[in-house]
């Protein structure tokens, strides 16, 4: 039995533990922000790898198009707040097979510039959100799915 | 490989979400009491698979393993890749809750055709075992990638061209997964047969 233990725990290892050192997120995230009357946009898959020459879809609350661009090898886009706009902006950063996303913008962030505060504000929300996965939440997932198989343990042999 | 929220409309969503379901529900029933805990082994690989990246053009592919996990558990490895995706997207907010079920479908349906392909040929000899894992690897990939190309043609109508987008982003992933498929079942077949589910290996022993 102990040596079978020692099995498991080598098979974890090899394929658990090895892949956790390469960890790299692997989510898409638009951000925006307005600015003296111009609307700045960064784009990436997380942890610094920027989403390279990826449509990015302007539309109003309805969904109608009012403005279409392409970000650049950084990852960012700019273009300025389009006229007669009277609603809420939402931004899609379309990345390519099934990758997709979206920020939006208030109406009131479109009329007043906001404070430095704010943009600070948003700037943490969107590190945040880069952020690679933090070693803790995949030892909790790894820990969850053994959880959930000896909950499947036991069913089995309750039915059986 | 994860589809994001908003991408698919509501149809396709509900048809992964009602697969998805029913596969899980034959795979929970057909999982025997001793392979739970490879079971577990191989869906915390899959839930960690997708954090290693290749950058490939505007988009991003990783490994997704789901080759190796279906191969060695069948149907075993929809309820697997349906807890690691699951996991994936509230942890790491890899792919939307609302595609979990065509995820799943995407990922977990060429894994349980890879098992019957190749399973009988794990075992045979050295070169078959590994040459049965690499091809698992690769086929995994290249049904995923076909499927996904599927998924989104519904909102794009343009099955080819997407799917050949896709299918040229994973040709990487395709052959560092077949590699690491051949490898992984060779060493397993040495040091750690019983995770193999093999009739044929049984007997032997």
């Amino acid at each position: 039995m102990s040596a079978q233990i020692k099995q498991i725990f080598i098979l974890v290892f090899i394929f658990v533990m090895i892949p956790a050192s390469f960890a790299f997120a692997h989510k898409v995230i638009i951000f925006a922000w307005v600015e003296n009357g111009i609307i700045y946009t960064q784009s990436s898959f997380g942890s610094k790898r920027k989403a390279k020459n990826c449509v990015i879809t302007v539309m109003d609350e309805k969904g109608v198009i009012v403005h279409k661009g392409q970000t650049d090898l950084e990852g960012n886009y700019s273009f300025k707040i389009p006229e007669k706009i009277d609603s809420d902006l939402i931004l899609k950063l379309d990345a390519g097979t099934g990758h997709q996303a979206q920020w939006r913008i208030a109406k009131n962030e479109l009329v007043t510039d906001p404070s430095t505060k704010d943009i600070q504000a948003a700037r943490e929300e969107k590190e945040k959100l880069e952020e690679s996965p933090s070693i803790l939440k995949i030892i909790g997932g790894i820990g969850i799915i053994f959880m959930l198989a000896l909950a499947v343990k036991f069913l089995k042999r309750k039915i059986s | 490989m994860h589809i994001s929220e908003g991408v698919l409309s509501g149809p396709v969503l509900a048809s992964g979400a009602v697969l998805a379901m029913a596969g899980t529900a034959i795979g929970l029933k057909k999982i025997d009491y001793d392979q739970i805990v490879h079971v577990a082994i191989l869906a915390s690989a899959f839930f960690v698979a997708s954090l290693i990246h290749v950058n490939v053009g505007p988009a991003s592919v990783h490994l997704i393993l789901n080759g190796i996990v279906g191969l060695l558990l069948g149907f075993a490895a929809i309820p697997a890749i349906l807890t690691a995706l699951l996991l994936q997207s509230v942890f790491f907010q890899y792919g939307g809750l609302t595609a979990l079920g065509i995820n799943v479908v995407v990922m977990a349906a060429p894994a349980v055709l890879v098992h019957y392909l190749f399973l009988p040929l794990l075992g045979k000899s050295p070169t078959l075992t590994f040459v049965a894992g690499f091809l698992s690897g690769i086929l995994s990939i290249l049904c995923s990638s076909l499927l996904l190309g599927l998924a989104l043609w519904f909102t794009n109508k343009n099955f080819f061209e997407t799917s050949l987008v896709i299918i040229t982003a994973h040709i990487p992933v395709m052959i560092i997964e077949g590699i690491i498929t051949g490898f992984c079942v060779s060493f397993l077949l040495k040091v750690y047969p019983e995770i193999i589910p093999l009739k044929s290996y049984g007997e032997k022993k």
